[in-house]
């Protein structure tokens, strides 16, 4: 290990065990347990909400007792293909004679929602309906039409359709885009918790005033990136803290399920066609280099935060410059999110070339490009740019905060000068 | 290889447009102890600065442990900062192992060599105690162990003595002299005189940004004529007496006080011992470092009073 290396380790040593031994850590770390109750609290609710009030929905359909058996058919064949949430209403029959209720009577009964109810002659029914714009209506519309094609073709062989998955290449373009949009916007909302700490994470040296030791004993770059690297690892802890959380709770739900869950089965098998519609580089790559983009985009953002927190000299500063640095990173996502929805576009190859939006529009690149030797590419040029801010923060810092004076800040500095001229010229004059 | 610790060669830096430092020069012979001296605001902490390489000067330039750059030495070089710092939260074992570490020490040794010193200065029962629940004078010789704990070659040391009790001001003494026995050069700024005329081997002073002195304590208290109490055992006449003594020696009470040149010492006895008034006291005695540093300070002081005078006096006529 070179001392560089080694003094960077120093440094992140410290600010770790400074950050995760303290009762405010737990805080920290248990903060979106919160979220995730509300969330939890929120979603139950109206998913409940929801849950109830589909389950009681119907459609009508006032027949024939001829017709009654071949709609029967009809539906049945038909809702095989609207699965899940798309699946119409619960058919129900009535037999069409004199006493038979009104349908707009029908659709008013009490205990139900009535979507809508289809009447009068197959070939040209009258379909009372909820929605204008909804299905219900149609679908009972495409029963009457099936059932008369039947009888008009006669017996028809029954399908027997063969199913064979898109596998490689073939996975949906717009699910790959959505899978790119999720990655940048994990990863950005990562970044927006955790990065923004580093901002004031020199604050604490400048106040204790142990930054002249550090500056005295080791590169002032190795402080910056072990400061980084410290917050780094905090952000890890925190993430791998999480993902556990979430593979246990995963775990103790599988083992749990009961009957009454089926809807929330029929929302997994959902998930796991997405899970089988793979990002254009894998899964496994496309996790991995999520995570390393994820790194990436920390430290770039974090480095230029904390290149601007070194330079500022009170609390007060720090807590003014988390507004323009929220944004800054607001703007990254909005950007990145724009090249994600437009691969290959301009934008795209901007956002992707841009230094601090580049890992999440690569990271959103990797769901719909197969290509992976670009990544590397990528990889290299955010590292270079996170040394650049380093360097660049480091001599701000040596230049401006270590030389002392009272005008260290460079936008000050003009001002101070010539207070200091202003007063020497008073000096001189006094004598007189 | 050459002989000195340290080779500051003209450091400059400006503040803006004032200069901090100007021109300033230190050579530090390798195992001795070297005092920079000099009022508050001189420009001490920015030549110390300058000389360890925290701060780039404007002009001039630092070499260190035989002519390395100051970056390259690191690990040789212990430093202790005006403004003390150590992170509260911190154990003062870690702490000083932390600074070690910083310096290249491995944690665990640090930790270990921290504990001997301090069980050597009197501090062992707040080993495992954190800094925040230190006093100001326990957390300054805590981290004045962690400046030396990974014994350097060169330990620079701003200011060590103030804010010290002076039992801790003696231990921090004894510590600077054990450190120099090990073969470590020692640089350290004061403004007290009493360390510096103890310690020191030699010394610089600076004022007005300018070095205006370097050299032995000896030679710098040579710069004031010798120092003489003289009290006659015959008080009689006191114009007898006084026609005896150099022009402008001064009563009180019994004793007359003036100043001799080093080559009046034998005339002046002879001229006492033949007067007859007697000798009931008499001390001739160099001045004190305290005397001439504040002779030095004051000539310099005053050359900058008639020079602003002049300044306004152009002024006005232009």
């Amino acid at each position: 290990m070179t001392p560089f290396i080694r003094n960077m380790f120093v440094v992140a040593r410290r600010d770790f065990l400074a950050i995760v031994a303290t009762p405010t850590f737990l805080l920290f770390l248990l903060a979106p347990l919160f979220m995730v109750g509300m969330a939890l609290a929120g979603g139950m609710g109206a998913s409940q909400l929801a849950d109830s009030a589909r389950g009681k929905g119907r459609i009508v359909a006032i027949a024939d007792p001829a017709d009654v058996e071949a709609l029967r058919s009809a539906d049945a064949r038909l809702r095989a293909a609207f699965p899940g949430r798309d699946a119409p209403e619960a058919l129900e029959f009535r037999i069409a004679g004199p006493d038979t209720p009104d349908p707009l009577a029908i659709a008013g009964e009490k205990g139900t929602d009535t979507y809508a109810v289809m009447s009068g002659p197959l070939e040209n029914p009258r379909i009372v309906e909820r929605n204008a714009d909804g299905s219900s209506g149609r679908y009972l519309a495409l029963l009457a039409g099936q059932v008369l094609r039947d009888r008009a073709a006669g017996a028809v062989a029954p399908v027997k359709p063969r199913f064979e998955s898109l596998r490689h290449g073939g996975a949906s373009i717009a699910l790959q885009q959505s899978i790119g949009f999720g990655a940048v916007f994990v990863i950005f909302l990562l970044t927006l918790l955790l990065a923004g700490q580093t901002v004031s994470s020199l604050a604490e040296e400048k106040g204790n005033k142990v930054i002249e030791i550090l500056a005295a004993a080791v590169p002032l770059e190795s402080v910056f990136l072990g400061k980084l690297l410290g917050m780094l690892g905090v952000a890890v802890l925190f993430i791998a803290f999480w993902l556990a959380m979430a593979f246990g709770g995963g775990l103790v739900a599988a083992t749990q399920i009961d009957p009454a869950t089926i809807d929330a089965a029929g929302k997994a098998g959902k998930a796991a066609t997405a899970l089988a519609s793979m990002p254009a580089t894998g899964w496994p790559f496309f996790l991995g280099i999520g995570f390393l983009y994820f790194i990436m985009s920390f430290l770039l953002l974090g480095a230029v935060f904390l290149g601007v927190g070194a330079q500022a000299a009170t609390v007060r500063e720090i807590q003014m410059l988390s507004l323009p640095i929220t944004i800054f990173q607001v703007g990254m996502f909005s950007l990145s999110t724009a090249a994600a929805s437009a691969p290959g576009s301009g934008l795209a190859r901007f956002a992707q070339i841009f230094p601090f939006s580049s890992p999440l529009a690569m990271a959103a690149r990797a769901a719909t490009d197969d290509a992976k030797a670009v990544h590397l590419l990528a990889l290299g040029w955010q590292a270079l740019w996170v040394a650049l801010v380093i360097w660049i923060s480091v001599r701000l810092f040596r230049a401006g905060v270590l030389s002392g004076g009272s005008g260290w800040k460079f936008w000050r500095r003009a001002k101070a000068s010539t207070a200091v001229a202003a007063a020497a010229e008073a000096a001189s004059s006094q004598p007189r | 290889m050459s002989d000195f610790s340290v080779e500051a060669t003209r450091l400059t830096k400006y503040f803006g447009d004032y200069k901090a430092v100007d021109h300033v020069s230190l050579a530090v012979p390798a195992g001795c102890i070297y005092g920079v001296l000099g009022p508050n605001g001189a420009g001490k902490t920015t030549s110390l600065r300058m000389t360890l390489g925290i701060i780039d000067p404007d002009e001039g330039m630092s070499r260190l442990l035989g002519g390395h750059k100051p970056q390259s030495v690191r690990s040789r070089i212990g430093y202790l900062p005006e403004e003390r710092g150590l992170y509260p939260g911190m154990k003062a074992r870690e702490a000083i192992a932390f600074m070690g570490a910083l310096r290249g020490l491995d944690w665990s040794e640090g930790r270990r060599r921290a504990a001997t010193f301090m069980t050597e200065l009197g501090l062992e029962r707040v080993i495992d105690t954190k800094i925040r629940k230190m006093s100001k004078g326990m957390a300054q010789m805590i981290q004045l162990i962690g400046s030396i704990v990974h014994a350097p070659d060169l330990i620079v040391l701003d200011e060590p003595f103030s804010g010290l009790d002076p039992v801790n001001q003696e231990r921090l003494e004894m510590l600077v002299r054990r450190e120099r026995d090990r073969g470590a050069t020692i640089l350290f700024s004061t403004h007290v005189m009493a360390h510096a005329e103890r310690l020191c081997d030699r010394i610089a002073i600076i004022a007005r940004s300018q070095r205006r002195f370097e050299g032995t304590v000896d030679e710098a208290r040579a710069l004031l004529p010798m120092q003489v109490r003289y009290t006659p055992r015959d008080q009689g006449d006191p114009a007898a007496i006084a026609a005896n003594l150099p022009a402008g020696a001064e009563r009180h009470d019994d004793a007359w006080h003036f100043t001799i040149e080093d080559s009046d010492v034998e005339p002046l006895l002879a001229r006492i011992t033949a007067s007859g008034h007697g000798v009931a006291g008499l001390s001739i005695s160099r001045p004190a470092l305290h005397d001439a540093f504040v002779h030095i300070v004051r000539q310099v002081d005053a050359s900058f009073d008639a020079d602003a005078a002049g300044d306004a006096i152009e002024e006005a006529s232009a």
